[in-house]
């Protein structure tokens, strides 16, 4: 560990406004390199707001220092340094910064002011101001609590601001929150941007995908069908998503959510007579055309069978108006898309295909998914948790599930209940 | 015991995320769980809560979307209805 020092000299003048220093106070200025010093372990046991000595200190070190650009979020010195200039230089440095991406807590303490150079005097004054605040920043990451009540404001303040322009302590302006430091914001905000472009970027992609799912879908679905032999049982699905708006959301977790609905078709599919195939190698291109007209069958809505709801959206898919004949076979089954899980909740009333390219994806939802898909998707789970996740979630810390739990009544969690 | 509490935890949590597919709310979520899975509503409600504090701006995403997808899904509805009573065989009769 570091060894630590009193803070003396140059950083006097910082003290002055320091009522408190504690006694560990930090480092030396000169022993170390920010990068080496995890500050959290150094606070950890200091939680209060007001002790933050170590701010003074940090802002020395860096002032001293002028490291090399970290690219942190600029610590609660920033946040302090309501100075005018500095704050804004401040803000777009810290923007900048967060641009690149590093939210990493750890880095907020070591933020180099490189930019400044004469933020000495202001650093020296901030520690105190940011003291007042009441939380601790700086190095020590306080634990914020962005219940969805605090994101929600914080979400509205950002808003309010216009994202990109959205800036911390105007945010925290805005927010009127006391417990909040410019630091927390700024690293929260940063995650939201982040966050918010990835969903953006797969919103697009999912729209290009549900897109590309014309073509894919029949090539891929055909394999599904037991009597097409012609059909090879592999899933050539574009990107396997179980869901299409949601496709952006599957990349979070794991690339092969597909293989357990892919597994679920079979079910669908074995009960259904199989007629010979058509040809289905026509539809099997890209461009679907229209599917074999001369077998209208092909297109028969699955909905005559009732539970192959999700087979209609995939026919649509197809961009062929659905033949209303009321074949009873559904042999399109195959054209399925095979990304879109079976137990698509799409119920369409009759034979009325909505060709609209841009409405399969949508097709595939229904405001109530049927009993039997979910069962379905339940029994799966169920039956193999070892599964990755679909969505990939971060999970909740278990600590907190179990205090919830705890306090809504729940004693203890039973060991499966399924 | 914590483990199997975790496991049993982790388990919910790959329940939710299958309802998330479906683009469930929470409450469809807690009752189809209970339903399937025999879960407890309080405890798919727990999870569900502390998923959303860790994934905040997934689950803001998700409500949007949601939303505009039951506005889609309505409209989309009405037409199919709307073609259906016109015998649904005219294939012109696209949605465009």
């Amino acid at each position: 560990m570091l060894s630590v020092s009193p803070l003396t000299g140059p950083k006097d003048e910082v003290h002055e406004k320091e009522s408190e220093k504690p006694p560990f106070s930090a480092v030396g200025v000169d022993d170390f390199s920010f990068d080496d010093i995890d500050f959290d372990d150094l606070f950890v046991g200091i939680d209060d707001g007001d002790v933050l000595p170590d701010l003074e200190v940090d802002s020395e070190m860096f002032a001293e220092l002028s490291a090399a650009g970290s690219d942190v979020n600029l610590s609660s010195c920033s946040s302090v340094e309501r100075e005018d200039k500095d704050e804004k230089r401040e803000e777009g440095d810290r923007r900048e910064e967060k641009r690149e991406g590093s939210v990493s807590r750890s880095e907020e303490s070591p933020v180099t002011k490189t930019n400044s150079a004469s933020s000495d005097s202001n650093i020296g004054r901030k520690p105190a101001t940011a003291q007042t605040k009441g939380l601790s920043q700086g190095k020590r990451k306080v634990k914020v609590d962005w219940t969805p009540e605090l994101h929600r404001r914080f979400v509205q303040a950002v808003e309010q601001l216009g994202v990109d322009k959205a800036v911390p302590s105007r945010i925290l302006e805005l927010m009127g929150i006391d417990c909040l430091t410019r630091h927390n914001i700024a690293s929260h905000l940063q995650k939201y941007r982040s966050h918010r472009k990835h969903l953006l970027a797969r919103e697009a992609e999912a729209v290009n995908w549900t897109q590309r799912r014309h073509v894919y879908g029949g090539s891929g679905g055909g394999g599904k069908r037991n009597m097409a032999p012609w059909i090879p049982p592999t899933i050539g699905f574009p990107p396997p998503t179980p869901l299409h708006p949601f496709r952006p959301l599957h990349v979070w977790g794991h690339p092969t959510v597909d293989h357990s609905l892919i597994h679920v078709w079979p079910k669908h599919l074995v009960h259904s007579p199989s007629p010979p195939p058509p040809p289905p190698p026509t539809w099997v291109p890209p461009p679907p055309p229209p599917p074999p007209p001369a077998d209208p069958s092909y297109w028969h809505p699955p909905h005559q069978r009732g539970s192959k709801d999700g087979w209609v959206p995939n026919i649509l898919t197809q961009g062929t108006p659905c033949f209303p004949q009321p074949l009873t076979t559904m042999k399109f089954s195959a054209p399925l898309v095979p990304g879109i899980p079976p137990h698509a909740l799409y119920k369409p009333d009759n034979s009325i295909a909505i060709p609209s390219p841009h409405m399969d994806s949508h097709l595939q939802f229904d405001s109530h998914p049927s009993k039997e898909t979910v069962d379905a998707a339940v029994g799966d789970v169920l039956a193999k948790p070892w599964q990755p996740l679909p969505l990939g979630l971060k999970p909740p810390s278990m600590d907190s599930v179990l205090v919830e739990l705890q306090r809504q009544g729940v004693p203890k969690v039973p060991s499966f209940c399924a | 015991m914590g483990d199997s509490s975790a496991s049993y935890i982790h388990l919910v949590h790959h329940l939710i995320e299958k309802c998330l597919l479906f683009h469930m709310t929470k409450e469809e979520c807690m009752e189809a769980l209970s339903k399937h899975a025999k879960i407890d509503p309080v405890i798919t409600s727990t999870v569900w809560k502390e998923l959303e504090k860790e994934n905040k701006e997934f689950f803001e995403a998700y409500s949007l979307r949601r939303e505009e997808r039951m506005s889609e899904m309505e409209t989309r509805e009405r037409i199919l209805k709307l073609l259906s009573e016109s015998a649904g065989e005219d294939t012109d009769n696209k949605r465009k």
